[in-house]
């Protein structure tokens, strides 16, 4: 009996067989990874993208589509490794007080053909500013005379664009009024908001320009084909204005969200470079590995208090700040090497040595819990029952435990709140709701000047959610936004810096370390795939070692 | 019984109930109650399978209650150890630590502690919103029951994981009170159905007829009578349930929707795990054991309970 | 049977606009600005645009007509995220890789879950009896995304026979949708064995071997067909899982389906897409229960006349 069925199970046995033979069919090509100095004959980079992007430049807000459009489009100019801003599209700048004029090279073409001008650039910071776009970064905008009114107008729109003070004078000069002296408008000009768009295109299409059928660009690469949430193919433009340097021929982006696929994809030689989704728990692996590769970053994460209504008392905040092992987060949680902040001003930043001539005295590597306690006795009103706000994601939560931890050893008591991203930003205000006593976020620079870090504090900033106000800090910001000269206006930061995290600052939140970006790079490119400080890529840069 | 197909698996979007897919089964005749339980307990305990795995989701249960209890560590309270993250098994952690140095073993059975209420308190969930509008319908019936049915029928539209999603979003912070809502909310549908199908089934008897006849009040005979009736089938449906909400609260986890930590559930500890699995293997494998552990008794259990209390299922499991 | 499916047809209207209804309803609830993502605070000046952009400055019953007359027209609006594309774009461009996904998927269950079945029930309480509903019960028991996991890892890194993850042709598709087809695949074998035990009890059956068929025949003309009637009506409540459960595999195997864009819509706040792609779901759980009905009315003959 039992051999008259054998034919029911040679059935399964034969799924089982088709399942091997169609999965040995698999195993081919491996690409051989020599560490080499001689160019490949393959320039093609594959990369592994960690969200979904946004190709209009106007639009994109993330830092891979920021990544993918600043080399698609021409800036006018770029940031080198120190960060100074250096020619791209103009050619160079004249700064006269408020008044800047982009000097552009002539000659560049659009992906269509067309010409590239100072037109095209005056219409993208103008379309950036339309209500109608109502584009994200459009603050970034609002240094440009006209620009807020413009952003913000209910009526007569038309009139207030055209007073918008951003003016292309003929075909290569591009002239600017700004409300007030920006030092750091050049640099801030090679932020994605700032690069140009095809006005034909744009019209012609409305939101759909940016489909791979529709979109015209003017930057060294531009886009073969792009499946949405999957993939991006990106070829080098041959008719760009500098295309003889640019080594890199191909880029095939491929989308990966879950982190431990995107460094198993690595691991398989199906993506070069791994630039944004390693999870922390993987790093201590990965870190032994050569392709490991790690980048400082323009950024400060820290933990805000409700100064306001809830840790009331400086020497609390104190305390709390002089409980917390930085080093030993950094090392067993975040695992990134990241540095240990010492201030609100994060390393790299221009004149950073001036502005933190000194280290808080609040916030010693690894903590002094001793010194903490006494503070914790000197605070009157202390809150020893109290509320950690964070965000959904890995190493969050682990860092709030430790934090809790930490606390512990000072006589409070907290309970952790993990909301998902967000909610957790509307939830936290400002102003601060009551339930909140401390929370975690973290500042990444927009553009490279201390402002944008220091005038998070200020009283109605939007982006102050721990409540603290003082005038004397919104007038020594103002003022700095008056001072041409860098030694002079880092004087007014150190006194900011001073009023935050200083002897008797006000502290009113705790720095927790400056931010790094830790990259899975094959070794064929490692040499010349740099991210910078603000996260960004220049894939001209690129080549691809045999 | 009703020929409804639907009523042949659990809910409609659901996990499908994977034991037999057998259709509800009859109502039996409630001669003598505490005879036909005593049988049942006796079939049940010849059913082999049935009394390991029921013996193993009692040892598990207790374990998660009590160890915790009388565990030399205290999660929520002990200061972080990194010195000792990651350990492997040994005489102080017999399941090893985890990132932060915290005693695997404590921190399973707190895990399953969590993963088990939100299971049976889902489960329980649907049972209740199932039991109440079922057996308005099915005692009611008439145009109550016919819009009753109609609007169940609507409800089945709703897909139920991307409406557990959406109420989580809601709800915004994931503590077990939030999770038994968001599991049972788009689930309870076919719980409905099975009982009302049951109740219209006995209320043609002839007892109940003879209770109406004497004049009895319609709760009465509603809680005296029809539930009692219907118990066995609930708590085999408990069982059922039971591995779709793990489940679903495992992959609700997955995409950071489940249990808030510091709380953690069998589920998310997985999730937790998975990130460091080429390094510390064992970090995954004991959450997930744990799991495919509870999700398999379940199924034996309700296997063995079924067969107990009806044996007729066992030749007629389909039609 | 006609009327019945009209009628049934007629019905999926007033259960759609309470599905919307609902959804939109709850959508409300949410708390979270679609229009923040980044630490950096919206300025009321464009927050205010982009809710005038996009209706959302219309009282919600304004909204929720605005909608309905949408879904009924076939235009779901546009995404409140992804700027570029619409509703409609969305859906289209994913939810066929999800579709695929989960039919391939139902390939896998069907074809390895009903011969596992098969064999299991006529080798009853053997050792391939217990094998075989050993590994069912492991692919039902053990959650998904642990089995992508580990299959990544030990067929595509270790043995470097597919791709980890993508899909762009035949490779990448092997693993996902095994992965997603284990717990159907586990129910069908469980399904078919226990129904086979029981068919092969019935007298037709025992007539037929008494009558000297040979056992073969008996097993492919009258026992396996009246066994998958159960198999077959099961078919659409798990197409239903399938298409919601599909997410993870998504997620893991960085599949651009409807189900991972689902979770990204809802932790972007993106309500047009949350709601397009509930409704959407909404449709083919009603149409699948429908072709359910209608499959099994006639499959089985004697329940048509039953129903109401």
């Amino acid at each position: 009996m039992l051999s008259r069925n054998r034919w029911l199970s040679a059935l399964l046995l034969s799924f089982v067989a088709v399942l091997l033979v169609v999965g040995c069919g698999g195993g081919d090509d491996e690409g051989e990874d020599g560490g080499g100095g001689e160019a490949a004959a393959d320039q093609t980079l594959k990369w592994g993208l960690g969200a979904e992007y946004v190709l209009d430049p106007g639009l994109a807000t993330d830092t891979t589509s920021a990544k993918l459009v600043l080399n698609i489009f021409d800036p006018l100019v770029k940031l080198d490794d120190e960060l100074n801003a250096v020619p791209s599209m103009a050619d160079s700048w004249d700064v006269n007080g408020k008044k800047v004029v982009y000097h552009l090279k002539t000659g560049a073409k659009w992906s269509n053909g067309d010409p590239v001008t100072a037109k095209d650039y005056e219409y993208a910071w103008k379309r950036a500013l339309s209500p109608e776009l109502a584009s994200d970064y459009s603050y970034q905008l609002y240094g440009i005379q006209g620009g807020v009114e413009y952003n913000e107008c209910e009526k007569n729109c038309a009139a207030l664009r055209d007073k918008v003070a951003v003016k292309a004078t003929d075909d290569k000069t591009l002239e600017v009024t700004l409300t007030s002296t920006q030092p750091w408008f050049i640099q801030q000009s090679a932020h994605s908001v700032f690069l140009p768009v095809p006005q034909k295109a744009v019209e012609q299409f409305g939101e759909r320009w940016t489909r791979p059928e529709n979109i015209v660009t003017n930057g060294p690469f531009k886009v073969e084909a792009a499946q949405p949430s999957a993939s991006i193919t990106l070829v080098k433009d041959a008719n760009w204005r500098d295309a003889a340097n640019v080594k890199l021929e191909r880029v095939e982006g491929r989308i990966i969200v879950d982190g431990t696929t995107a460094v198993q994809s690595f691991e398989a030689g199906e993506v070069d470079v791994l630039d944004e989704q390693l999870p922390a728990a993987e790093t201590p692996r990965l870190k032994e590995t050569p392709e490991y590769e790690l980048y400082p970053g323009l950024g400060t994460t820290y933990y805000g208090f409700n100064v306001k209504e809830n840790i009331t008392d400086v020497n609390q905040r104190r305390a709390m700040s002089l409980a917390v092992d930085r080093q030993s987060i950094i090392d067993n949680i975040t695992q990134a090497n990241e540095k240990p902040a010492d201030a609100f001003t994060p390393d790299g930043m221009p004149g950073r040595e001036d502005v933190v001539a000194e280290s808080s005295p609040w916030t010693p590597a690894a903590g002094d819990v001793e010194q903490a306690k006494e503070y914790m006795a000197k605070a009157k009103n202390a809150k020893k029952k109290i509320t950690i706000y964070t965000n959904e994601g890995a190493p969050n939560k682990e860092v709030a435990e430790a934090l809790q931890s930490m606390w512990k050893q000072i006589g409070i008591d907290s309970s952790i709140k993990i909301l998902e991203w967000q909610q957790f930003l509307e939830f936290l205000g400002p102003p601060p709701p009551k339930a909140v006593d401390i929370y975690r976020l973290g500042w990444v620079g927009d553009f490279v000047d201390d402002i944008n870090f220091l005038e998070l504090w200020t009283c109605d900033s939007g982006n102050n959610n721990t409540g603290y106000c003082d005038k004397e800090y919104d007038a020594l910001v103002a003022k700095a936004k008056q001072t041409p000269d860098n030694a002079e206006r880092y004087s007014i930061y150190k006194e900011l810096e001073e009023k935050l995290t200083g002897q008797e600052g006000a502290l009113p939140f705790i720095p927790l370390w400056y931010i790094t970006y830790p990259n899975l790079e094959r070794e064929s490119v490692k040499d010349t795939f740099k991210i910078n400080l603000l996260d960004q890529v220049d894939l001209t840069q690129v080549e691809i070692k045999g | 019984m009703s020929a409804d197909p639907r009523e042949a698996y659990a809910s409609g979007t659901a996990l499908p109930d994977v034991v037999t897919g057998a259709a509800a089964p009859g109502a039996g005749a409630p001669l003598q109650q505490a005879n036909l339980w005593r049988d049942a307990w006796r079939r049940y305990l010849q059913n082999k399978g049935a009394v390991i795995a029921g013996g193993i989701f009692v040892a598990f249960v207790l374990f998660c209650v009590i160890w915790p209890i009388v565990s030399p560590y205290d999660i929520t309270n002990d200061p972080l150890n990194f010195s000792e993250a990651y350990e492997t098994p040994s005489l102080q952690h017999p399941l090893g630590t985890d990132k932060l140095g915290k005693d695997m073993l404590t921190k399973l059975a707190l895990g399953g502690r969590i993963s088990i209420a939100i299971g049976v308190g889902a489960t329980l969930m649907i049972l209740l919103i199932g039991v109440v509008y079922g057996s308005i319908a099915g005692f009611a019936g008439g145009v109550l029951d016919n819009i009753q049915m109609r609007l169940l029928d609507a409800l089945y539209g709703l897909p139920y994981l991307p409406f557990a999603i959406i109420v989580l979003a809601i709800i915004g912070e994931n503590n077990i009170w939030t999770m038994v809502i968001a599991l049972s909310i788009a689930s309870w549908f076919t719980a409905a159905r099975i009982v009302r199908g049951q109740i219209i089934t006995l209320k043609e008897n002839d007892y109940i007829r003879a209770a109406k006849a004497v004049g009895a009040r319609w709760y009465r005979i509603l809680t005296r009578h029809l539930l009692p009736n219907t118990l066995g089938v609930l708590i085999i449906a408990i069982f059922l349930e039971l591995p779709g909400v793990i489940l679903g609260e495992a992959f609700l986890s997955f995409i950071g929707l489940g249990i808030s930590p510091p709380d953690a559930s069998l589920g998310s500890m997985a999730q937790e795990g998975r990130e460091v699995y080429r390094v510390h293997p064992y970090v995954i494998a004991i959450p997930s054991i744990a799991i495919a552990m509870l999700v398999l008794c379940a199924n034996f259990i309700a296997d063995g309970m079924r067969d107990a209390l009806d044996p007729r299922t066992r030749e007629t499991k389909e039609h | 049977m006609t009327a019945f499916i009209i009628r049934r047809l007629l019905w999926t209207i007033p259960v759609l606009l309470l599905v919307i209804l609902l959804t939109f309803v709850l959508m409300r609830q949410i708390e979270g600005n679609p229009f923040r993502r980044t630490s950096r605070a919206v300025s009321p000046a464009v927050q205010q645009n982009l809710e005038r952009k996009f209706n959302l400055d219309e009282p919600w019953y304004v909204q929720y007509a605005l909608y309905v007359k949408g879904v009924f027209t076939f235009d779901l609006g546009p995404s409140l995220v992804t700027r570029d594309r619409t509703v409609n774009d969305i859906i289209k461009e994913h939810f066929p890789k999800s579709l695929e996904l989960g039919l391939l998927a139902f390939v896998w269950a069907i074809a390895l879950g009903i011969p596992m079945g098969v064999v299991a029930a006529l080798r009853q309480n053997t050792a391939y009896d217990y094998t075989l509903m050993f590994i069912s019960n492991v692919g039902y028991a053990v959650p998904s995304f642990l089995v992508a996991t580990l299959l990544i890892y030990y067929v595509s890194l270790k043995a470097g026979l597919l791709p980890t993850n993508g899909w762009e042709g035949w490779k990448y598709k092997i693993l996902p949708s095994f992965a997603l087809g284990l717990l159907p695949m586990a129910y069908f074998a469980r399904l078919v064995r226990g129904s086979m035990l029981e068919t092969l009890q019935q007298d037709y059956v025992r007539t037929a071997k008494a009558k000297g068929l040979r056992r073969r025949r008996i097993v492919m003309v009258h026992v396996l067909r009246n066994s998958l009637i159960p198999a077959v009506t099961a078919m659409a409540p798990l197409l239903g899982f399938i298409i919601t459960g599909t997410f993870v595999i998504e997620i893991i195997f960085s599949i651009p389906g409807i189900g991972r864009y689902f979770v990204t819509a809802i932790s972007s706040r993106d309500y047009s897409v949350v709601m397009g792609i509930t409704v959407l779901t909404s449709v083919i759980i009603i149409l699948a229960n429908l072709v359910v009905d209608i499959l099994y009315g006639i499959l089985d003959p004697r329940t048509r006349d039953a129903r109401t």
